[in-house]
Formats: structure tokens, sequence, C-alpha cells
């Protein structure tokens, strides 16, 4: 299908100063065959921009190119029809504001730019959204607090709601305690429960579907048409919903194994959910002899924020003990009550809490480490801390020991169970001897996650969510909350991060939004977060596939299932559009209508590459656009100079990024090649989470490559680099091409 | 782990220093600010972070034999950086307070100058004595003039004065033995002769004072107060003597240079009490905090001065005989303050002088 190509140059913003638009215009006319051509001098103005929708409107042109500024720029000025081919040229952030004006290499930045931008829009075709029928009903597993709150919250938005609840009570653990931590000014009482009236809430809303006693048998679908099918006592519901969230909460860090801590050698060690459990029955009494409490010790971070332990602190155990004194206060005004912590955390206004127990001439607080719980002659238990700020070591006596343990979240290691199982059918039908004893070995190491199912999705990657850090689900530590790897499903209150009540019920709006997101766009076809709104879905060859499952593999989202064989089968619903199947697909298979193998290659093509003797060297720097690309439009606006012979292609994921691009740029005379990616790692800022380590990966395999083309290592960069460190780029990219100059040009050079 | 010392708190003394002054004990979360911007702290043996933490835990005997909270002149810089509001200074003033009861022999009288309600038994009884010598006291004979003899005979007021002083010197020698034997059980070695002119003369120019920079004027009083005092004590005690062994006949003449030497003394004593008072009143956050302790000190301390000036004038002018009342406030107030010293904040005076001493000693040990 012949395209009819419109391409609009921006003079403005010093464009036209610096660079000649008409000669630009030339090479667009040269290249593209453009069926409009025009340089204007304030494209995003109202003129600029209804000169292109005249072109459109008459049918003069149907795919358009607009160089002028960066692509982040002006969205809503150049939000023309979201089907149509639209390619932006960076030709303001990317080329005038960082390169001297009126300069040989500046003009040739801006001509290879344009080529590539008028390239990409030739080879792109027109996008189509999916039109599949989708559900908009929620799934939400868990009915304590959060999940609760998630579903009245989804039910006022008008979304029919099914919430599913393991235990024959709603509530959680929020209906088991006695009172909960302040929730309003002056924030020094404590309030009660108050869920009983959202529990009948939930159970008489007309939009909410409760099922107790009940557990999730199957899950399968993708966004917008999971199938779930729930049991309950035997009997099986079958369901199809929307989207999902997640808040199946946490349980306690298992006090067992705390017996440096006296748990378990004495029966007056408890834990805080213990002590909580025992203060709902009545007065709190030591365990022993059912004596009445006449001193307590509280040890925080009991096996929390502990390399051997839980390493992380559940932000709730400081606000627990404190509120476990005032119960112990109230019980018995002249009980002597200690705090030994290792910091004092209580977020926010919980601080004043802190304060009014702090008060208490009879509340002792200290920082210090608890080093041993022991019997004391007088029946009593001995405490020894170190290191307290009275510079010596002490012994306390109490008649009750409470261990202040953390949260573990409620999660399943998707991962772990999909190797347990892997290695299970290992053991028997192994290749040889060896293999079947190390599978066994295997097999004995995740034993523990057996059972441990909760969403039992029959996704090729696991039944359950991945987890991350520390068992925790959730996707994105800091930019992307409730997200998890498995589009559709959204995680809150305990089990995406530690959190008392109060902060799950404003997680479970969070994640309820989301969801509500996810079932919207679905319903239009268009991807989530954090493509939100792409029209574009990959597609596979399939003839030409060869099974190596690398994409099936290293999808984060586990978008694609296989069949027997090992084919891929695609769930355009669950894909976030990152290109990472694309990226790993050793025979090109994977392409989107404006994203392939093909596109980008052709792009890289279209650099024209001056001959050795110019001494011009080219180089190609694959950005991530998410991060790098935007750090560099940052880098522009500051008005940064770096060297111009670099030639930008901004990937989606730079896990997008296919190893046969580097070898055709290096065949072609480019003399290097720098990536620039996320972090990634524990902190990963990756916004599709395992994109830049894969592209890493991957690097290994491309030394093969140029060993094989007899080329230097050196000519390959890859680096990562975070949004706002937009001023280590000038650096970094000078610094690279210096190193180019001195190993000498690419002695492909003009073959 | 033996070593590690077994904490028992002592709740009553807890709940006695909140209640004398130090009712913001509790806040503290041992930041240590209040050590890092206290000036007169020494380096090696930083106050008063680590005292806050002994009084909140009740820790009585270290804090009473503790030479630290005698070398904190209240400047109230901790108090003032302390980010909590735990008022590190005031609960230092109510320690110190709490160390004299501690200490006070006999115990009973600590016990009464530190309660509001015993004090005014005090005062009565101060006041009674008096009554009893100006209306039975044998009186030498009538006089030309209005002169205070005529009604408070100068060889009984002698007797009951230096009985009086006498009995307090002990009283305060046996408090004194107590904090050095508190001392020495503690661990801090207490060598005072070897230290002592050092720290008389860091008493005499307030240098330690000094270091205090938020508080100019509030060493000025001091200063002036501490100088005028003694030498108005020294007069009182030089005179007395004087008279008893007949050497000197009172009243002195006004062109007399220990006339002239009493009188000045008395104007810088009187100087020294008004600044003080003034800076009390003047700065709202110590006009909040000041203990009753601290209140009764002064303004008997000013009350002496102020009725002796007045005493003195209403009798150079023989005009009325509203004198010999003055007189007599005069004279009770210098009973209380007497009989009060040892267990009031004038024990200061002493307490202080020897935690100098020993941390003159240490140093001189290092």
């Amino acid at each position: 299908m012949d395209k009819k190509l419109g391409v609009y140059i921006c003079s403005g913003c010093t464009i036209g100063e610096s660079v000649d638009t008409e000669k630009l215009a030339k090479v667009a006319k040269r290249e593209g065959k453009p069926a409009a051509c025009q340089v204007h001098p304030f494209l995003c103005g109202q003129e600029g921009v209804e000169m292109i929708r005249a072109d459109l409107s008459t049918g003069a042109v149907d795919s358009v190119v607009i160089a002028a500024c960066s692509p982040r720029m002006k969205t809503e000025a150049f939000a023309l029809d979201p089907q149509m081919i639209l390619e932006r040229v960076n030709l303001r952030e990317h080329v005038v504001w960082c390169h001297p004006p009126g300069d040989e290499a500046t003009q040739m930045l801006a001509e290879d730019y344009l080529r590539m931008g008028v390239v990409k829009a030739l080879k792109s075709e027109k996008l189509e959204p999916l039109s599949d029928p989708v559900s908009k009903k929620m799934l939400v597993v868990g009915g304590g607090i959060a999940g609760i709150t998630a579903a009245l919250e989804a039910a006022a938005a008008g979304y029919e709601v099914a919430l599913v609840e393991k235990q024959a009570q709603l509530g959680g653990f929020i209906a088991t305690v006695q009172k909960r931590f302040p929730g309003q000014a002056p924030y020094t009482d404590l309030v009660e429960g108050g869920i009983a009236g959202k529990i009948q809430e939930v159970l008489y809303h007309p939009q909410i579907q409760v099922f107790t006693s009940a557990r999730i048998a199957k899950m399968e679908g993708q966004p917008g048409m999971f199938d779930v099918t729930v049991q309950t006592n035997g009997a099986s519901s079958s369901l199809r919903v929307g989207a999902v969230i997640m808040a199946t909460g946490w349980k306690p860090y298992d006090a067992k194994k705390l017996r440096h801590l006296g748990y378990g050698q004495s029966p007056d060690v408890i834990s805080n959910v213990e002590l909580e459990r025992l203060a709902a029955k009545g007065p709190v009494l030591r365990p022993s002899n059912g004596q009445p409490v006449k001193s307590v010790l509280f040890v925080q971070c009991a096996g929390s924020r502990d390399k051997d332990h839980l390493p992380y602190c559940s932000s709730v155990c400081c606000m627990a003990s404190l509120k476990h004194a005032a119960y112990i206060r109230k019980q018995n005004p002249n009980a002597r009550v200690y705090i030994v912590y290792k910091d004092m955390r209580t977020p926010g206004q919980y601080e004043k809490f802190y304060r009014t127990i702090q008060d208490h001439p009879l509340n002792f607080l200290t920082k210090g480490e608890v080093a041993s719980v022991e019997k004391a002659p007088n029946g009593e238990l001995a405490v020894t801390i170190l290191g307290t700020p009275l510079g010596e070591d002490i012994i306390v006596h109490a008649d009750l020991v409470v261990l202040a343990t953390g949260m573990v979240p409620n999660s399943a290691d998707g991962e772990a169970l999909r190797a347990l199982e892997n290695a299970e059918q290992k053991v028997n039908k192994g290749e040889s001897e060896s293999q079947k004893a190390e599978a066994a070995r295997r097999v004995e190491e995740l034993q523990y996650h057996k059972g441990t199912e909760i969403l039992n999705l029959s996704y090729r990657q696991g039944p359950d969510l991945p987890v991350l850090r520390y068992g925790f689900p959730d996707s994105h530590f800091v930019c992307f909350p409730y997200e998890t790897r498995r589009t559709g499903i959204y995680a809150a209150g305990a089990v995406r991060t530690p959190m008392d009540s109060t902060h799950a019920q404003e997680d479970a709006l969070g994640a309820t939004m989301k969801a509500i997101q996810c079932v919207e766009l679905a319903s239009r076809g268009l991807a989530v977060h954090p493509r939100a709104g792409d029209l574009s879905v990959p597609s596979f060859f399939l003839q030409r596939c060869t099974q190596c499952k690398r994409c099936t593999e290293e999808c984060p989202f586990g978008a694609l299932d296989e069949d027997e064989k090992g084919t891929p089968k695609p769930h355009p619903y669950r894909c976030r559009r990152c290109g990472i199947c694309l990226g790993a697909c050793p025979e090109r298979i994977v392409s989107f209508k404006n994203y392939s193998v093909d596109i980008i290659a052709s792009m890289i093509k279209a650099i024209e590459v001056p001959e050795e003797d110019e001494e011009k060297p080219r180089v190609l720097v694959f950005m991530c656009e998410n991060d790098a690309y935007p750090a560099l439009d940052i880098a522009g606006r500051r008005r940064l100079r770096y060297d111009p012979s670099v030639r930008v292609v901004p990937l989606r994921c730079l896990g997008s990024m296919n190893i046969v691009w580097i070898a055709d740029a290096l065949s072609r005379g480019i003399d290097g090649v720098m990536l620039i990616g996320c972090k990634y790692g524990d902190d990963y800022q990756c916004h599709f989470v395992r994109g830049s380590e894969l592209a890493n990966r991957r690097l290994e395999n491309v030394k093969e490559t140029l060993e094989r083309l007899q080329l230097e290592s050196e000519r390959l960069h890859l680096t990562q680099l975070a949004i706002n460190e937009f001023e280590k780029l000038p650096a970094l990219i000078d610094g690279f091409v210096g190193r180019l100059r001195e190993i000498g040009p690419n002695p492909y050079k003009g073959i | 782990m033996s070593d590690a010392l077994l904490l028992h708190p002592d709740i009553d003394f807890i709940q006695s220093v909140m209640a004398s002054g130090g009712e913001d004990l509790k806040k503290c979360m041992q930041c240590g600010t209040c050590s890092a911007v206290c000036a007169l702290a020494p380096e090696d043996a930083a106050f008063p972070r680590k005292q806050m933490f002994e009084a909140q835990w009740g820790l009585k005997d270290r804090l009473v034999a503790d030479p630290a909270i005698w070398l904190c002149h209240n400047c109230g810089d901790c108090t003032s950086y302390c980010p909590r509001g735990a008022r590190p200074g005031d609960v230092f003033t109510a320690l110190r307070r709490q160390a004299i009861e501690h200490f006070a022999y006999p115990r009973f009288m600590g016990r009464i100058v530190a309660n509001p309600k015993a004090l005014i038994a005090l005062f009565l009884a101060a006041a009674l004595v008096f009554w009893t010598v100006a209306l039975w006291a044998p009186k030498s004979g009538p006089t030309p003039g209005l002169e205070f003899a005529n009604v408070f005979p100068i060889p009984v007021l002698e007797a009951l004065f230096f009985s009086l002083s006498g009995l307090v010197l002990v009283a305060f020698g046996a408090g004194l033995a107590r904090f050095a034997k508190a001392l020495k059980t503690s661990g801090a070695g207490v060598n005072l002769p070897a230290g002592l002119g050092a720290v008389l003369v860091e008493i005499g120019t307030h240098a330690r004072f000094s270091k205090c920079g938020k508080n100019e004027n509030q060493r000025l009083g001091h200063l002036l107060a501490f100088w005028g005092f003694l030498g108005l004590a020294f007069m009182g005690t030089a005179v007395g003597i004087g008279t008893m062994a007949g050497l000197v006949r009172t009243p002195l003449a006004l062109g007399n240079p220990w006339k002239i030497f009493a009188n000045f003394s008395a104007v810088v004593a009187l100087a020294g009490c008004l600044i003080l008072l003034l800076g009390r009143i003047r700065d709202p956050e110590k006009r909040a905090a000041s203990a009753y302790f601290d209140w009764f000190f002064l303004l008997t301390l000013t009350g002496v001065v102020m009725t002796g000036i007045f005493s003195e004038l209403l009798r150079l002018t023989q005009a009325t005989r509203v004198m010999y009342g003055i007189y007599f406030v005069h004279l009770v107030l210098i009973f209380v303050l007497f009989l009060s010293a040892p267990y009031s904040k004038f024990a200061h005076l002493l307490y202080r002088t020897v935690a100098m001493g020993v941390m003159k000693t240490a140093k001189a040990q290092k």
C-alpha cells in the first residue's frame, strides 16, 4: 500500500536559525517522495496544526512526519488520529539546542534524523485497536480490610465485584484486634475496631458477590477476560472478570525462629500477635502462672531488619508495641513497660502517639539490642540489652516479654512454583542420571513452596505472581505502586508492602483505580501502564518459529503461553508492548506495525556514514525511551553540548534491542554502538522490570559477533542512566566518541 | 555478660523529679543535641544526655553522686535546642534539688525545705523566735535615739545567730560528707585540696559562667549577688565577733570604712539579686519553668538585702518606729535563710564547689 506521506518541518524555537530547513525539505523530498512537504515557522501553533489537518482531511496525506521538537513535547497540539502513522523527528532538543548553529555537523545530524524519521514512517503500518468483548467485573482476592475497601470502592464506582475469602468470615486481622492505631487528630488515642459495619455493607451490597471459605481453583485468560473457578465447600463457580485486586494480606513472621530471644524457652515470651489475641479475650495475664502482668518488655525488630530473618522493616511493629503498651497501662496503671528498639519508626502523625506513650513515667523506652532473654532467679525474665545510650550493657527484669515480629506477605512465588513443577518432572524424565539428581536437589530446595498457590493462574511462567524482593509481588518499588508483573492483577495492602490498616485502606483505593483503568483501557483495545493507550500489539510470524522459547521465557509479564510444541501463544491483553519478545527472537519473527527489526534496521541504514578519510565518526546510540531519551531532552533544554557524531535511536525498552541491529550498524561502517538503559538489579528502575537486565545479558552474545567481524569490543558500550542524571550524558557520549577516535575508524567503512 | 548493669527503675524518684520542675523528662529521645550544644560539658564526660537517660530510668544513686549535675549553670541552651521539648536544663535543676534533699542532714530538714507547706511553718517558727526576743529578752536600757538594740538586744541576737551558724555548719558538713562518700562509691576521685585553688579562682571570676554565651545578664547578676553577699557575710561575722570581744560598738558611723564597705556590699548584692529576678521574670521560658525551689531562695535572699537596707535607712532618718517591724522581717528572713541553707538552693555554693573540685582532680589525673 502506497503511503501519502506529509513531512512538516518546523523552523521555530531557533531551529530555522541553526539548520537550513530548506535543505532539510529537499532531503525529505528525495528520501520519502512525500505527497506534501512544508516548512513552517510555528508548527505547533494553530495555523501550523490546521495546515496538517487540512492535508489530512482532503486525503492528500495519510501519514505524517513532524520534524520539530521532542516527541515528548506538544503532544496535545499534535494529537491527530491515534491510528494514523505519525513520526516525530526531534530537531529541537536533540539537534539545535545542543549543537552549534550553522555548523556542518549540526546540519548533517538534522538530515540523518529526518531521513530516519521518514524511513520509519514509510515502513510503519496503520494501527488497529483490539476489539474483543471485555468484562469489567472485578475480582478481589482477600476479605481483610484492604479487600473489603477495594470491593466497596469498586462497587461504588459502578463495577460488579466478586470477593473471595479463604476464611469463613470476612474482616481479616483487623476483625480480631481490640483497638486500632489512632486515626485522626490529635493522634493520641487508640480507636475501636470499626470493621463490622463495613463487613455488613459488603455482605448486603447488591453489586458484590461474596465467597467465603473459598479458594481459587483456576484462573486463565487475560485482562478483560479472566475466567476464574472459585471453590467453596465442594461447590464450584465460574466467573469471568476483567481485572483482579490481590489483597491477601500478611502473616506474622514465625516466632519459633527467634529462640535466641527466648521464644519457646519460656511461656512468658510471646509474640505481638499472640499478645493481641490475649488482649482480645480480657486482661493480659502471665502465661506461666496466670498472674497479672506487673512488668512487660517489648523487643522491637524481633526478626526484622536482620539479615538472618526478615531483612526489611515492617513499619507497623513499633506502633503495635506502643498500642500494646497502652493496653497494659490500661489494665495496670502501675505496670512497668519497657520498649527496646533499634529505631523507633512511627511514620507520619503516629509520632504523636509515640510521644504520648513515651511521656508516661512508667514507660521506659531505649535504643538497644536484646542479647538474651533468660529466667531470673525470682521467676521473672532477665533481659540483657547491649548498646544502650547509657554506654553500658544493662539487664532488665520483666514478667512478660513480647517479641514485636514483622509482616510476611501472604504471597506465592509463581516462578518458584513453576521451577518446582519442572524439577519434579525432570526427576522422572531426566535425560541423564546427573540431571535427575540435580532435579531432585532442586525439588528439595523448592519444596517449601508446595501448596502455597493462591491465584492458580494457568500461565506458562507459573501459577502465581512473580515476587520481587523479600517475597512481595509489587512490581515497582517507587514509580508504579500496585502494578504486579501480571497485567490486570494489582496488589493492595500488606501483601504489596508492609503497612497498617489505615494505609491498607488507602492502598486499596489506589489498586482499585489501577484495576478500573485496566478494564476501561482493555474495553477500548488499548494498552495499560506504562504505555497506556498504545494501540500496537506484537504479531508473531509463526511459520518461521523454531520453538526456542526465548520469548515465552523472557516476557516479564507472562503474556505468552506455549502450545505443546513450545510455539508461543500470545495474549495481547496481557501485553505491555515493551518489545522484549522482539529483542529476544533470534529468528526475528516478532514485529509491531510501527516497531520491528526491519524498521529499526532501516533507520540505521538511513544514517549517512562519511568516508574514512573525512575523519567524521558515526556513533549509534540505542536509548531507552523511558529514561535515557527524556534525559537527553533535558540535556537539550539545558543547552548542554555533546559530540554531534551520535545518532540516537529510541527503543521502547532496551530489552527490545535485537542484536542483529548491532551487527547491521557495525557492518555498515558505524564506528561504535552505545546502549543506554535503566538501572537493573534489586533497586531496578526499568519500566518493564527486566528489560535492561536482559539487554545486558544479550550483549554477552554480541561479543561473539564482534569477534567474527574482527572488531574491537570497545566499540560497544552498555550503560545505565536515570532520568535525573542528564548532566552525565555529555561526558558519557563524548568519552565514548573520544575512545572510538583513539581506536580509529571502523574498517568496514565504505565496503 | 555478668558485668551488665541490673536496672531497677526507682519510680518514686522519677515521679519526684517530674513533680519538681522536670515534668518534661520523659520526652527525651536521646538524640544528644543537648550534649552537643552544651558549652560547659567536658568532651570526655558530656552531659546532659546521659543524665537524661538515667533520670528517665530512675537511676537515683548514680545521679545524686554525679558531679555533672553541678557543672551545669542552667544557661538553658540545651532546653532551647531540644527538638522534643524535654527541657534538660529544667531536669538538671530538679536533679540538683533531689541531690540536696538526698544528702540533707538531718533528713527531715531536707523534706521540710523541699515542701512549700512545711516551709511556712519554718517562717512561723522564726517569727515566733524573734517575737519572743522582742517581748521577753532583757534590754540593756533605753538609748538616746531609736536603735534596734532597744527591741532586739545584741547579745541575744549574737547568741542566737552564732549558735544557728554553728548548727548550719555541722549540717553542711554532714551533707558534704555524705556527698563525698557517694562520689567515692561511684568512683569519682575526691581530692578537694588539690584542685581547690583553681576552683576558687574559677568561682571568684565566674569563668565557667561566661562560657554560657546566651546568659551574660545572668552571669553579671550572679557575680554581683555572689560578691555582695560574701561581703555582707564577712562583715556580719567580723562585726559580730568584734562586738562580742568588745572592740566594736554598733551601729557604726556612716563614715567608718567598715560601714562604707558593708553598705557597698549591700548595694552590690541588691543589684545582683534584682538583675537575677528581672531576668527570671522577663524570660517567659524561665518563668514558666522556674521551680519553687529557685524562687524561694532568690526571693529570700533579695528580701534579706532589701529589708536590711530599708531598716538602715529608717534608722538613719530616726523617723518612725516602723523600722522595728522592718528589722523584725529582716531578722526572720536571715534566720530562715541560714536555717534552710544546707537544704535550699543555697547549698549549691558548696556542692558545686566540691563537684568542680572533682572535675579538676579527674582532669589532673589524666
